[in-house]
């Protein structure tokens, strides 16, 4: 009988709960097979397919091959390949709204986790400033959009004070275009990464910071050598995804240029082609492009891993490296 | 539990045969659905519908509007419509709305019904070409338009006695009645200070309406009209000179020039543009009204037109027949659409009355100027020909990739090169030149 009890207890204390994990992540894991990863495989099947509707008349599917990656590249009339075109657009404008979107974000993120600044108030400033996340992007493009229209306030207002002509017309120069874009991009995603690096940075042991500080070393000296390679990971996790979601940067040009990418469709993106495509169902050609951009995604997002995270990922050889600097 | 749900399930089911083997023996006046679901791009006809159709006890009507922007309503609609065999009953689409660019596509398949097959008769009161616009290649009506959509020139009243040193419409019709002369007039008015038109595409549509080849030949080449490459011609000129400006037809820029301090002189449009785009005029505190006629114009023209198509799979005919038969036949509707809605009915009977009545004016806009008179005489040239399926995109895409050349952009070729890429993008079996 005791011998018995002794068994059962003995078998319950090696039950193994590690299953219940299992179960509790299956759904996600459904779902992104269902709705992510047969969709992923379907979309490169149907990218060698002509397949599109001419009206309610369906064309295809018709087995092409590789026609429409070699449609994507081949150049128009004036010699310009589109699709590069395209992605260039899209890199110029995702960069000139990151590149302010981390710095600021990396600011404040040291700013507000500083034990010595100790900014009052913590709440009320996160709050604010992850506010323009919360609104929907298409909105806010509108918003953009009326403000800066021919008959809009900004530029009645600088027209009134000289700055600029009465015939400047903010949607048909690159420059100014491309800057709107960028500037709402910043302005709703540098709240979102200013609260993830500071998670990032609460992360750190704090005795960190104050042995540095103690052995004299100043500010510059504690972000540099212990806040951001400590942070690392956490960064690249941030600008990788910043990277992805810019490389599928859509609605904020779609609603502001009214789908035209103007001027010059040098404001149109990737995604904004691929939807093009979809006007007419056009599987085939979209396919392709979803293809493409799930490759340079690939390729950029690796490179920025590979490159950012070089020196953190052999910790033995940067020992030795060490080593032969002191020798 | 598990019993009761397989017991649930087997109801369904049987349910469901019941349903089907009951539906074909019954006749299709005996069962009439609840829910009637109305395809729309926008608000006007349904203000129309609430206000002069009384929907019967006991039927809920469902609007789905969506824009038609860049296409967006054709999407979702086409969805719509290849998803109606398997949708139930209350979920399938009743009728939908189609416009002139693209009524064909619609028309000439499978997902829209013969009015007569739920005892709709055409009447002669309704011009012709809505009814040649809503039929098939066999001449199978599938639909009907409420209104009719001669267009002419609106002018301003107070602009054209000082441009032209009268505002009687019969002088200022002779002093446009050619784009010659319509070009003229505009270096007249330029030197005054006024603008011609507001938008460079103002005068798109009585050119492109008069083509006398369709977009697309029969191989399936792109093809540009010599009514769509005189357009570009003129805007060309007017852009270059300043008679016109660079916003877009539906533009606020546009549209702002409708107010009191506007300086435009002409606007074309028909009797819907009124209410649809001449709000601004009719602003109580800035707006101008009383301060517009109407004339024919250079070239006559029609605009757009609403069509109401019966949706094959429809569960409520009787209810198609009788909103077809509301916004044609029924001349009290119809004279209501002319008193209080400032439209061009579809019944000639009703144009007539109010054309012929010397007490009829139009006050809401105009300065009582019997505008019927002005439209019934245009409507008599509409003809229904040269339409292809691919039309509103194509005439939006040439638009909007033109204007980025009149508004100084790009240089021409480029704009006609991104208008040609576009028709590749949007349309794979449309053959274009060197693109």
């Amino acid at each position: 009988m005791n011998e018995r009890t002794a068994l059962q207890n003995a078998k319950r204390k090696t039950v193994s709960y590690a299953k219940w994990g299992y179960i509790f992540i299956l759904p996600f894991f459904v779902v992104y097979l269902c709705f992510t990863l047969i969709p992923q495989f379907l979309t490169i099947y149907n990218s060698f397919f002509e397949n599109y509707r001419d009206g309610l008349t369906q064309i295809g599917p018709n087995f092409v091959g590789l026609e429409n990656y070699k449609a994507l590249f081949t150049a128009d009339s004036a010699g310009t390949v589109r699709i590069l075109k395209y992605l260039a657009n899209t890199m110029i404008m995702w960069f000139v709204g990151a590149l302010p979107q981390f710095v600021i974000a990396m600011l404040l993120a040291i700013f507000f986790t500083s034990y010595r600044l100790n900014i009052k108030g913590q709440g009320f400033f996160k709050t604010v400033i992850y506010m323009p996340n919360l609104i929907m992007a298409a909105a806010f493009s509108m918003l953009f959009f009326t403000l800066f229209s021919r008959v809009g306030p900004i530029q009645m207002l600088l027209t009134k004070w000289g700055w600029i002509d009465a015939s400047f017309d903010f949607f048909s120069h690159r420059v100014t275009v491309r800057g709107m874009i960028a500037l709402m991009n910043f302005l709703m995603w540098f709240g979102n990464t200013t609260i993830v690096l500071m998670a990032g940075i609460m992360g750190i042991d704090q005795a960190l910071f104050e042995s540095a500080t103690l052995d004299g070393a100043n500010a510059t000296q504690v972000f540099f050598r212990v806040t951001l390679p400590l942070l690392m990971p956490i960064f690249v996790y941030c600008l990788i995804t910043a990277l992805i979601g810019g490389i599928q940067m859509f609605d904020v040009p779609q609603v502001l240029t009214k789908g035209n990418g103007a001027p010059d469709e040098l404001s149109r993106t990737l995604v904004m082609y691929l939807n093009g495509y979809l006007t007419t169902k056009n599987y085939g050609m979209a396919g392709a492009i979803s293809v493409i951009i799930f490759i340079i995604t690939g390729v950029l997002g690796g490179f920025v891993y590979r490159m950012l995270t070089a020196q953190y990922r052999d910790p033995g050889r940067q020992h030795r490296q060490r080593k032969g600097d002191v020798l | 539990m598990k019993k009761m749900i397989a017991i649930l399930l087997a109801a369904i089911m049987l349910l469901g045969v019941v349903g089907c083997a009951a539906k074909p023996a019954a006749p299709a006046a005996a069962e009439q659905g609840k829910v009637f679901n109305i395809y729309a791009w926008n608000e006007e006809f349904k203000g129309f519908f609430e206000k002069y159709y009384t929907v019967p006890e006991g039927v809920t009507v469902n609007w789905i509007i969506n824009p038609s922007d860049n296409g967006v309503y054709q999407q979702k609609l086409d969805e719509a419509l290849l998803n109606q065999a398997n949708a139930s009953a209350d979920e399938k689409i009743d009728m939908f709305l189609a416009e002139a660019d693209y009524i064909g596509k619609y028309v000439d398949s499978d997902y829209t019904m013969d009015v007569t097959s739920f005892g709709f008769k055409n009447a002669d009161t309704q011009y012709e070409y809505t009814i040649k616009a809503a039929s098939d290649k066999n001449g199978v009506c599938k639909g009907v338009s409420f209104q009719c959509c001669p267009a002419a020139v609106i002018y301003r009243k107070s602009i054209a006695m000082d441009v032209l040193g009268t505002d009687e419409p019969e002088e200022v019709q002779a002093a446009i009645d050619s784009w010659e002369k319509f070009n003229a007039v505009a270096a007249q008015a330029k030197e005054k200070g006024y603008y011609m038109t507001a938008s460079f595409a103002e005068t798109f549509r009585a050119f492109s309406n008069n083509c006398t080849k369709p977009w697309v030949d029969e191989n399936n080449n792109l093809q540009f009209d010599d009514q769509i490459t005189a357009w570009i011609d003129q805007t060309d000129e007017f852009i270059q000179n300043g008679y016109t400006l660079t916003a877009g037809v539906w533009d606020t820029e546009k549209t702002n020039q409708m107010f009191a301090d506007g300086k435009t002189m002409c606007f074309f449009g028909p009797a819907w543009y009124y209410n649809f785009c001449m709000t601004n005029a009719q602003d109580p505190d800035n707006g101008c009204v009383g301060d517009w006629r109407i004339v024919e114009g250079p070239q006559p023209y029609f605009w757009g037109g609403t069509w109401l198509l019966a949706a094959t799979g429809s569960d409520n005919t009787e209810m198609l027949k009788d909103i077809f038969e509301t916004f044609t036949v029924n001349e009290d509707v119809c004279s209501k659409l002319v008193e209080n809605e400032n439209q061009y009915p579809n019944n000639t009977a009703v144009v007539e009355k109010y054309a012929n009545d010397p007490s009829y004016g139009n006050t809401s806009i105009l300065d009582g100027q019997n505008d019927i008179a002005v439209f019934a005489n245009l409507a008599q040239n509409i003809k229904w020909e040269n339409h292809t399926n691919y039309d509103q995109l194509l005439n939006e895409g040439l638009q909007n990739k033109l204007q980025e050349y009149y508004n100084g952009s790009v240089d021409k070729e480029t704009a006609m090169k991104n208008f040609y890429n576009y028709v590749k993008e949007t349309y794979a079996n449309i053959n274009v030149p060197e693109a």
